[in-house]
């Protein structure tokens, strides 16, 4: 593959990883894509861990790249267990959190429609296992799900650079993320208070959250 | 992130190696070892001063995380930097080379205006009245229909600001007109010397979100010069550099036998300085609009942010950083 065919194939295909990122906010998914404003790409910050060693039993496949066209996908499966025909994805979380959040099964979602994309075989169980409790919880894919992972990466895919997404509508959501140094939600709100109409920072006295973090 | 984010290293003699993820300064001449450490991923500038040396694996390090190393003399002049190779990132650039007239001419009014109100905050705080001119430039650096009738008015500004500064200063202690090269007396030499050390702070925020530095909107740009860190730089030079400088003078910590024949600091009282230096950079202020405590070395950044978003069309306007208290 030559450098320039990698490239067109990368902005074509949304990356699964995207869909957590953008289901979280898309504006700070739109800073990570055109601004590179998140510092270490998302996939490293995954993975990598005290757990590599755990894998090497039968019946697991560690670490492989798939991709659809159909689906508009493409996206490496750190880990899919194998039991006979099928096959389940597990998504590992290795954030504080004793819990995992929305955006964490649409993406394992993606997960599981590009396995059976590429298998042909129904994928509708998938993990997601959090190394904060060293649980692993299932969770059933349902045509919401599916439909969710249709519509984020048509979103994705008619994202513009020159249309910067809104501030998030839930700022609790702004206290745990990595962009807010850049993004400065209270502070675009106090300054051009209708950049922040009709979200959640239309207010920012309202939304004590402090400014300071960094 | 931001505060501790820049280092000084002033120790004749030392090098500075990397040693498993950390900064090591290194006192290889003496015998006092390791004299400071720091994580890497913390830093952005290393600023050293005279002979201070970086191993050559340090210097692949520094590229690979994105460290701005300058070089100054041991006085303070500024000699030249290393610049890591960073991605661009092509958006950010675009936007910022398709800035027509109009748009660099906003910023720039916003820029100037706010550094004749810092210039009058400045000399209000130190009980200098009958400033109300000041105002009357201000609101015509805000109409200014042309980077020249700018230019025109942040001159004058500057020129009779300077004429009542003086009144600031403790006894003993004068300020004959501003001049540059050579400094023509001690508050010059300090006034310049601060100029570049906070010019240099700009000059790291905007690399750290991927500005050129060297594409002006107000100063004309000239091969070499960093003239977009030039015109972020003005509506900090009345609050930060002049506002040190004067603090400086009549707290009494630099005296005025502190100075060489030439004008520049001895080597105990550059010392003295840069630490001082570093201190009001990570010394806090309440933000003007933000209303909560920051640094001056963050308000910096957010300025460069500030300015970033203006840019790209995140924000309609560039809002400068204008102190009125
Ligand atoms: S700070 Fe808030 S609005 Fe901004 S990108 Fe993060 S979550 Fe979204």
């Amino acid at each position: 593959m030559t450098g320039s065919d990698r490239v067109q194939f990368r902005d074509e295909l949304v990356h699964v990883s995207a869909l957590n990122e953008y289901v979280y906010c898309p504006r700070r998914f739109y800073y990570q894509r055109y601004h590179d404003e998140i510092g270490r790409p998302y996939e490293l910050v995954d993975g990598r861990s005290k757990h590599d060693g755990q894998a090497r039993r039968g019946g697991w496949v560690r670490e492989r790249y798939f991709r659809s066209e159909d689906l508009g996908l493409h996206g490496k499966l750190d880990l899919i267990e194998s039991d006979g025909d099928v096959l389940t994805p597990v998504e590992r979380k290795r954030a504080e959190s004793e819990t995992y959040f929305a955006s964490d099964e649409v993406q394992l979602a993606g997960y599981c429609m590009l396995l059976e994309a590429v298998t042909g075989e129904p994928v509708n169980v998938g993990y997601v296992y959090l190394y904060s409790t060293d649980e692993r919880h299932s969770v059933r894919i349902t045509d919401r799900h599916r439909e969710t992972v249709h519509e984020i990466v048509s979103q994705i895919e008619s994202m513009r650079v020159d249309t910067i997404p809104p501030l998030t509508d839930n700022p609790s959501k702004c206290e745990a993320c990595s962009a807010r140094t850049y993004c400065m939600p209270e502070e675009t709100a106090r300054l051009e208070p209708e950049r922040a109409r009709g979200t959640g920072w239309e207010n920012p006295d309202a939304v004590s959250l402090g400014g300071e973090e960094s | 992130m931001f505060d501790e984010s820049v280092v000084f290293v002033t120790t004749q003699g030392a090098q500075i190696r990397t040693d498993g993820g950390r900064v090591v300064v290194w006192d290889v001449d003496g015998d006092d070892g390791e004299l400071a450490t720091f994580p890497i991923e913390k830093l952005d500038t290393i600023n050293v001063f005279g002979g201070v040396n970086f191993s050559t694996p340090f210097v692949a390090e520094a590229n690979d995380h994105g460290i701005v190393l300058n070089y100054f003399t041991q006085h303070g002049d500024y000699r030249g930097s290393f610049v890591p190779e960073r991605n661009t990132i092509a958006e950010v650039r675009r936007a910022q080379y398709a800035l027509g007239d109009e748009g660099e001419l906003a910023i720039a009014r916003a820029m100037i205006a706010a550094k004749i109100r810092n210039a009058r905050t400045l000399l209000a705080r130190k009980g200098v009245t009958g400033t109300e001119f000041l105002a009357d430039l201000q609101a015509r650096a805000r109409e200014a229909g042309s980077a020249d009738d700018l230019r025109g008015t942040e001159g004058e500004a500057a020129e009779r600001y300077f004429s009542r500064l003086d009144e600031t200063l403790t006894d003993g202690w004068t300020f004959e007109s501003r001049s540059k090269r050579p400094p023509e007396d001690h508050v010059n030499s300090l006034l310049s010397l601060t100029y570049v050390m906070v010019k240099n702070e700009v000059l790291a925020a905007l690399r750290q979100y991927n500005l050129d530095p060297f594409l002006g909107v107000l100063h004309a740009d000239r091969h070499g010069r960093p003239s977009l860190a030039l015109d972020l730089q003005e509506e900090f030079r009345p609050i930060f550099c002049d506002a040190f400088v004067t603090r400086l003078v009549n707290r009494g910590t630099i005296q005025h036998d502190q100075f060489t024949a030439d004008n520049h600091l001895a080597d105990d009282a550059f010392q003295t300085y840069l630490g001082k230096f570093d201190d009001y950079m990570q010394e806090q202020f309440t933000h003007p609009y933000f209303e909560y405590e920051v640094t001056r070395r963050k308000a910096i950044r957010q300025q460069a942010i500030l300015l970033r978003k203006a840019i790209t069309g995140e924000l309609d306007e560039y809002h400068a950083l204008e102190v009125s208290k």
